[in-house]
């Protein structure tokens, strides 16, 4: 447990700034709970600890990237039984069966789908059943627009990293997608 | 296997293999301008990689429909205050 500092040995500019920031952390943490209530407790978990260790922040740098990453571990803290990962790190030799699983959607015609069809609640359901650590990449390159550099300074992962995660969540997205057509009955879109 | 289309000299110095390995990246704006130059060229001259990069780029148009632009409730914005006051870290 670490101590409260006083008050008056927090920056003003360090409170505002972090404060600035809650509705940018807020919804990085709807996007990561799936829930109103885990995500309001994820940020008043991130504001304590980011407030707890304040001169951890180096003045002048990206404050709402520093409140992203306390606030992933946070949310892996909380979540620490489903961190099964590891092994899935490395997919070299991932690209070319990718490749040749889109170019089957292409040829079935159910890429059409992603033109037609509401998919929204398809995406959200999808979101919500993706495991860390692709979870964490796709939200902070595909909803909170950050660049691959961002992300893997708010990761604390190598930028390849970042992009073996992405692709491999993007992946595991399509699949549910392309399903979702399916039973969609989407017209050209065959039931293997 | 990949159809490599980029034997005709309009597709460019990408090869389709490259250009597919690399469509991500591109639709990340995560490419050097060389090397983005080369995919614009390289689509525009190759129609089956050019439907591939649509695919895709519906795909993350989907994707961000998940987006949400919402502001935090201003009760949650109230309860952290309250807390980060109670525990002695804000005036």
């Amino acid at each position: 447990m670490v101590d409260a500092s006083p008050p008056a040995d927090i920056s003003p500019e360090f409170s505002q700034s972090a404060l600035d920031a809650l509705d940018d952390v807020h919804r990085f943490a709807w996007s990561l709970a799936r829930n109103a209530a885990d995500a309001d407790d994820l940020v008043q978990e991130t504001f304590l600890r980011a407030f707890r260790s304040w001169r951890t922040f180096l003045p002048g740098s990206d404050i709402r990237r520093w409140l992203f990453t306390i606030c992933r571990n946070a949310y892996l803290r909380s979540r620490e039984r489903e961190q099964r990962y590891t092994t899935l790190e490395n997919d070299e030799g991932e690209t070319m069966p990718a490749v040749e699983q889109r170019a089957a959607w292409l040829r079935e015609g159910v890429d059409v789908a992603l033109l037609r069809l509401d998919l929204k609640p398809a995406v959200e359901r999808a979101l919500d059943a993706l495991q860390e650590p692709f979870r964490s990449a796709v939200i902070l390159v595909d909803l909170e627009d950050h660049s691959y550099d961002d992300a893997s300074a708010i990761l604390g992962v190598p930028v390849g990293t970042v992009r073996s995660r992405l692709f491999r969540g993007r992946r595991i997205l399509q699949e549910h997608l392309m399903a979702f057509a399916r039973d969609a009955g989407l017209p050209g879109a065959r039931h293997d | 296997m990949i159809d490599d289309h980029s034997s005709s000299p309009t597709a460019g110095t990408l090869s389709c293999a490259d250009a597919i390995a690399t469509l991500w990246d591109y639709l990340d704006g995560e490419l050097s301008p060389e090397r983005e130059a080369a995919m614009r060229a390289h689509l525009a001259a190759c129609g089956p990689c050019l439907h591939h990069h649509e695919f895709e780029r519906a795909f993350l148009d989907a994707v961000a429909t998940a987006r949400t632009s919402d502001p935090a409730p201003p009760a949650l914005r109230s309860r952290v205050i309250e807390m980060l006051r109670a525990q002695g870290l804000l005036p």
